[in-house]
């Protein structure tokens, strides 16, 4: 009896629990706006509502559901996320273990080879040639697995090699022209005739850093790209005389150099460039806001990002963001695909760009903004993204590559250790990591 | 007999609700884990998991990776545990021998436990950078600049050191709970026998403090061997993967790497050792006290 009034009350108690979990389809009616003969289409982004980027993809949703009303209704819900993209993506996780996945999701740029990999999303229905060619390349290169479009964003990014114009005139040096970037042996040249000029200014030519996460391989990447080779092959599934092929070893000798002939701060220094003690810096398109805004002395220019000496002319610049992707869960993809393609138009991207400050993805929407036709370090961002961007590496075990990358970096360029032994050590850890999806190739 | 169904439905009413929380989100997870740690669950693609025996456990003790984070989770747990329940200790006994203030030091002493690891971490970003208020603490005193959490020797012991810094008040608070609770009758006859203040130490307040001590010292250690937060804000676990915890190495290659199954083979190790580890420590102080009891 006493066993089974406690049986009683622990049951009770559980269904109490877990009735609260349970969640029901979205039926017209339901929401605001979705009428009868609709067509649903789910969508999750990354961000919370009450920032300027939420307010952006509200809007374009808004807009969405007012030109397609009567045919599709997009119902979006905001996934909060802490700065290393946590939060949305345990979410999204957690949604494939339980097949709870909306339509369309946003993915980052890096990942979308990963989700295709793994079925998580899927090809969105075929694009006119009209329609494709209103991005930048880099979208569409970094939206194609194995041929196939998978994602499109309204947002894109570029790093700058960014200058103090009084410096560099101080020291009598030239900018060149995008198409002959300075070659690594050029650059290492002016650095060292900086050297002196920046130590009586009790600071270093370069301020550079090796941060843990996104931001190394993001940065740095383009020198082994404008060296000929890439960090992973084609199919994204071989990485071993990729990675720890020599380009890549002369790539990270040469960041090693940076640091041992002094041309830049071992240990980071705080705002080194905004406070006028360093002639260069790389960093990402909004620093150019950040100067303008708060270091207003700081006469800004944007140099090309250098090159390899071996650089044939091909595309080498960082580029990435966070586009949007049609679930395989999506039963109407034609439905998903008007979505995306709504989200990442050229209305969007200027919606985006008006709140956030991001760079567009889209032609049209750069040709709208005056800033990126007047403002010279704008404009040269634009330029270097339109004519150079290249995509991060296109693999499934991207977070693995990236964070090999980085411990390669600080492991040769600060502690001085061996660069292709520590590269072969990273290429085995990322083989390790590919094994699963060489199998599942085989069966 | 009914007062006693009664109290058995009351019991049940109470602790029910705990009990299936405690269900739900701790030993249901913690079987899960179990059983997870058996498979090559990947979070991408869980449909094709398969059962794959002790091959997880196979590849954790050739992995050079989870070889070095054990060995760098043991030097932390090496250096905190003594500096932290001996500051401890002679925080308490300061304290209690403070006149004036006695409030004021508690108070500061205990503040940095309220306060959150990522927070405590990122001041001391600022502390230890290379132009930060220890850097130039050091310039005046004719010490040239040190990297600190920049350089692969020196990262782990500046984030230990910080870790004591913040979880010293703690402990000080337990051993000064103790300290009050001593007899001073026990005090005022041993000055009647002329014995030394270290005498005094040593033969009334350290084996009266005892039990506390065991407690501070499984919980000390325990605590350290979880350390992840300040690595992960400090340094990311580098450089060189000089700072790569344990726990950091389970998070890395569950959440960011997706490997479910292989992290919950780690997790499943670690949990295995630190409870080997809390049965030794209690058993060897233990022993002592029936030993020393036996003499008696």
């Amino acid at each position: 009896m006493k066993k089974a009034i406690s049986a009683g009350i622990f049951a009770l108690l559980l269904a109490g629990c877990l009735s609260g979990c349970g969640k029901s389809e979205i039926q017209p009616g339901d929401v605001v706006g979705f009428d009868e003969g609709e067509i649903l289409v789910s969508m999750w982004v990354h961000t919370i509502e009450d920032t300027p980027e939420g307010e952006a993809y509200k809007k374009s949703v808004e807009s969405f559901n007012e030109n397609f009303n009567g045919k599709y209704f997009a119902n979006v819900e905001f996934i909060p996320r802490n700065d290393s993209g946590g939060g949305y993506s345990d979410k999204i996780n957690a949604s494939v273990m339980s097949g709870d996945l909306p339509d369309v999701i946003t993915v980052d740029g890096p990942n979308v080879s990963a989700y295709a990999a793994n079925g998580i999303i899927q090809p969105l229905a075929e694009l006119s040639e009209d329609e494709k060619s209103r991005y930048l390349d880099s979208i569409i290169e970094q939206g194609t697995v194995n041929g196939k479009l998978y994602a499109l964003g309204a947002m894109e990014s570029s790093v700058g090699l960014y200058y103090n114009k009084a410096i560099l005139a101080e020291a009598g040096i030239e900018i060149p022209t995008p198409d002959d970037p300075w070659t690594w042996t050029e650059f290492s040249e002016i650095l060292e005739k900086l050297k002196p000029i920046m130590a009586e200014k009790n600071g270093y030519p370069l301020d550079m850093t090796f941060p843990v996460g996104e931001a190394s391989i993001y940065y740095y990447a383009p020198f082994v790209w404008s060296g000929g080779t890439d960090l992973v092959s084609e199919s994204g599934l071989e990485v071993s005389g990729y990675f720890n092929s020599e380009p890549v070893a002369n790539a990270m000798q040469y960041f090693r150099s940076m640091v041992e002939n002094k041309y830049m701060s071992a240990a980071p220094i705080e705002k080194l460039f905004e406070s006028g003690r360093a002639a260069f810096k790389f960093d990402g398109a909004w620093e150019v806001n950040t100067i303008y805004q708060s270091y207003p002395d700081i006469d800004l220019g944007v140099a090309p990002y250098v090159v390899s000496d071996n650089w044939d002319g091909g595309r080498y610049t960082p580029t990435g963001s966070w586009a949007y992707a049609a679930t395989s869960k999506a039963k109407n993809i034609e439905a998903a695909t008007e979505l995306v393609k709504w989200m990442s138009n050229e209305k969007s991207g200027l919606l985006l760009y008006e709140l956030t400050k991001s760079l567009p993805s889209t032609y049209g929407a750069y040709d709208k903004i005056d800033v990126f036709t007047e403002d010279e370090n704008y404009r040269h961002l634009y330029e270097q993204l339109r004519d150079y961007g290249h995509p991060r590496p296109k693999t499934p075990v991207y977070p693995q590559v990236s964070t090999s990358f980085q411990q390669a970096l600080e492991g040769i360029a600060l502690s001085g250790k061996d660069a292709q032994s520590e590269l072969d050590k990273s290429t085995e850890r990322i083989n390790a990591k590919l094994e699963r999806y060489k199998r599942e190739n085989e069966e | 007999m009914k007062s006693n169904k009664i109290n058995s439905i009351m019991g049940m009413a109470f602790f029910g609700p705990a009990l299936v929380l405690l269900t739900l989100f701790l030993f249901l997870p913690m079987l899960l884990t179990v059983i997870f740690s058996f498979t090559d669950f990947f979070a991408l693609n869980p449909d094709l998991t398969h059962f794959v025996g002790l091959k997880n456990y196979s590849d954790i003790f050739k992995d050079e990776l989870f070889t070095t984070a054990f060995w760098n989770t043991v030097k932390f747990v090496l250096i905190i545990v003594p500096a932290q329940t001996l500051g401890a200790l002679g925080l308490a006994l300061l304290i209690n021998k403070a006149t004036v203030c006695k409030k004021y030091f508690k108070v500061a002493f205990f503040i940095p436990v309220v306060m959150s690891l990522a927070v405590v971490s990122n001041l001391w970003m600022q502390i230890y950078s290379p132009e930060g208020i220890l850097n130039t603490m050091l310039a005046q005193i004719g010490i040239e600049a040190q990297p600190f959490i920049y350089s692969a020797e020196q990262a782990l012991p500046s984030i230990a050191i910080m870790s004591v810094w913040q979880g010293v008040g703690y402990q000080m608070i337990i051993f000064l709970g103790g300290l009050q609770a001593i007899n001073p009758a026990l005090y005022e006859a041993a000055e009647m026998d002329h014995a030394s203040a270290w005498q005094q130490f040593k033969d009334i307040t350290l084996p009266e403090l005892k039990p506390l001590c065991v407690f501070v010292f499984i919980t000390v250690t325990i605590g350290a061997f979880r350390m992840i937060v300040q690595p992960m804000v400090m340094t990311g676990g580098g450089p060189s993967h000089s700072t790569y915890t344990l726990v950091y190495d389970i998070y890395e290659t569950g959440t960011v790497n997706w490997e479910i199954g292989l992290a919950s083979a780690m997790a499943v190790i670690f949990v295995i050792f630190v409870i080997i580890l809390t049965i030794i420590q209690s058993v060897l102080t233990k022993d002592k006290e029936a030993k020393s009891n036996a003499k008696k």
